[in-house]
């Protein structure tokens, strides 16, 4: 191709994701307003300086909100991702010791060691269940004695547990039917793809919310480990979805389910290419990653698109203040 | 192996990272007996601010670094640089010493390097929109592979060509991969860096926004480099050794990681013992893209220096 179709058809998928900016903001426009910058995507002299637009602020966080109630928050999703890496990794649970605090402590629907067969795919595994185990005991360590237990958590493969519920939603499987994350390498990949994106919204979304520098930089530190990590799945999946087209289009189908669930902005993209460029980040217009409110954390988490402390990969809900999906 | 060799070994390897931390603390004690509160000129007057930096400066400081990343990327991509409009402001405009399209042999790594090009135009675009006139020009940027020129002195910095020679990260996907590395990951330092100066929630947010992205393209390019390391091992010992070279700029703690795998686990991420990835000061990020570990206000990828008032490296 020459350098100027190139260019062209760049530019192209670049104006698409405008078109998916567009859509946020016509949804946005329906909630109230703050003031905030845009900027277009292609390259011409010849535009406009882009307009000072509208969008829709971050709904106001919870009526005295605290940055350890949002850092429990925090560790209620890191818990449920070391669970599940975890137990595909090596095929046992957090230890105990790491899972205690206030609240209810709940059991592990547990999963199973991944019998893998990509070699890079089992080191990958380990590495990021021993990430997220670090970020359990980190979060521990920085609340304290106001650190909550680990809840109950579903990272189990029963057809009505919250991974088929999840892969239900986008089509992945169909009535009656389970979807094993534990089965293979592609299976595991996916089970990660679900969650993975979704810590980097929840830590961009509280960013703003947390008052102390101290926490804010740390949780900045953990947002970067968790772009990274799904940086590291999307990757894999789309490299391993070239020959195996599926894999890709499983992802936008999970996304789009994710997206289903968290109100009608759209917050989320799956891997498949834009013309020939690869998607593997997942950012609005401005090639910035999405933002979630922990209530839209939680209609994801909970599967529930309705308000509600409950469901999905949290049977009895999160421990902590910060507890309740949106109504979306 | 059975599973508990290999979560012993895991765990190992997680020491492994917790000692870097304790370095980390050891060092930090060190070095702070002997903190440069504030850089004087030899008259006295203070050379720069950066203990209170504004948010547009912080801003302004992160438009000189996407407005490299993007000129290697575009020349990568397209054999050309950026349009001319997405350069000019205060500030002295610099030319760009180009590099030169790249012919991908992996249609993965192709398009891999046309998303990233363009999230770093959309990133110097969102920069320069939410500056406005405040927003500073392109400095002089040096993306060539001329055998002085910043590619090939970090390149020789890291041991990976000899006196005189170039390093061309436009000759192939392996050099492509590893000069996008050269980057990737000081991105991701430099705004979380800078994240807890930032006083503007709006600002704050879509920092946080960027940093993600940075992440996301460090573990594009990390991974990548993993996997095709397995053939060519001579790959993760060049990020091992750009690691190392960066680390030998920016001070004396370790900030940087390559990917060679630690026991049983990759090491995709490069993270403390906590699992948060590091932070370096404006003044260390210069350390790096002028490759320089002393106080200086030019040279490596700015021969003419940053533009804006946050532009001296640190004195390590």
């Amino acid at each position: 191709m020459q350098d100027q179709d190139l260019i062209v058809a760049t530019l192209e998928s670049c104006a698409r994701r405008r078109d998916e900016r567009r859509e946020f903001l016509r949804t946005a426009a329906l909630a109230s307003a703050s003031v905030t910058f845009l900027a277009g995507c292609d390259g011409g002299g010849a535009d406009p300086v882009p307009p000072v637009v509208v969008v829709p602020p971050p709904p106001p966080p919870p009526s005295g909100v605290t940055d350890a109630d949002i850092l429990n928050f925090a560790l209620n999703l890191e818990y449920l991702e070391a669970q599940f890496y975890f137990y595909a990794a090596f095929g046992t649970p957090l230890p105990a010791n790491i899972t205690t605090g206030t609240g209810t402590q709940g059991t592990v629907t547990g999963g199973r060691q991944v019998t893998f067969t990509d070699p890079l795919v089992a080191q990958y595994a380990r590495e990021i269940a021993m990430d997220e185990r670090a970020h359990v005991e980190f979060l521990r360590a920085q609340l304290g004695a106001a650190a909550v237990a680990q809840p109950p958590i579903d990272v189990g493969t029963a057809p009505t547990g919250a991974f088929s519920s999840a892969a239900r939603a986008a089509g992945l499987i169909g009535a009656g039917a389970s979807f094993d994350v534990y089965a293979n390498d592609e299976n595991f990949l996916l089970g990660a793809f679900i969650f993975e994106d979704v810590g980097v919204t929840a830590y961009k979304g509280a960013a703003p919310l947390i008052t102390s520098k101290t926490f804010l930089e740390a949780a900045a530190g953990i947002l970067a480990a968790e772009a990274y990590h799904a940086g590291l799945i999307r990757t894999v999946l789309y490299a391993k979805g070239l020959p195996a087209p599926s894999l890709r289009t499983a992802t936008d189908a999970i996304s789009n389910a994710r997206d289903s669930l968290d109100g009608p902005s759209d917050l989320d993209q799956g891997v498949s290419s834009n013309g020939n460029t690869s998607n593997i980040v997942p950012t609005d217009g401005n090639a910035i990653a999405f933002s979630r409110t922990t209530g839209q954390v939680l209609n994801i988490a909970y599967l529930t698109r309705t308000a509600t402390d409950r469901g999905g990969f949290f049977p009895a809900g999160v421990n902590g203040n910060i507890r309740l999906s949106a109504a979306s | 192996m059975t599973d508990q060799a290999t979560m012993i070994e895991t765990l190992d390897a997680r020491v492994d990272r917790r000692s870097e931390r304790r370095d980390f603390f050891k060092t930090m004690i060190g070095a702070a007996a002997a903190i440069p509160v504030l850089t004087l000129t030899l008259g006295g007057t203070p050379l720069h601010a950066q203990a209170a930096p504004s948010d547009a400066d912080i801003l302004n400081f992160a438009l000189n670094l996407e407005y490299l990343e993007a000129q290697f990327y575009f020349y990568a991509v397209f054999g050309q640089g950026l349009p001319n409009d997405l350069l000019t402001g205060t500030g002295t405009q610099g030319a760009v010493s180009p590099g030169r399209a790249v012919a991908f042999s992996d249609p993965l790594v192709a398009q891999y390097a046309r998303e990233i090009a363009m999230d770093e135009v959309e990133h110097v675009r969102f920069l320069r929109t939410a500056l406005g006139s405040a927003r500073v020009a392109q400095p002089a940027i040096d993306v060539s592979a001329a055998p002085n020129g910043a590619f090939s002195n970090a390149a020789r910095a890291a041991g990976l060509v000899g006196p005189n020679q170039p390093f061309d990260p436009y000759a192939s996907d392996e050099n492509f991969l590893l000069g996008a590395f050269i980057f990737e990951d000081v991105g991701v330092t430099a705004y979380k860096g800078a994240s807890p100066l930032i006083t503007n929630k709006t600002f704050l947010e879509a920092a946080a926004g960027i940093l993600a992205v940075e992440a996301y393209h460090a573990a594009i390019v990390r991974t990548t480099l993993f996997r095709k390391g397995i053939q060519t091992p001579a790959l993760i010992d060049a990020t091992e050794a750009i690691s190392n070279a960066r680390d030998s700029l920016d001070g004396a703690t370790d900030l940087d990681q390559g990917i060679r795998p630690i026991g049983t686990s990759s090491n995709i991420v490069p993270l403390d013992a906590n699992g948060l990835a590091f932070s370096r000061s404006a003044g260390q990020v210069l350390n790096i893209v002028y490759l320089n570990r002393m106080a200086v206000t030019a040279g490596g990828f700015f021969p003419a220096g940053v533009n804006g008032p946050i532009r001296t490296s640190a004195a390590n």
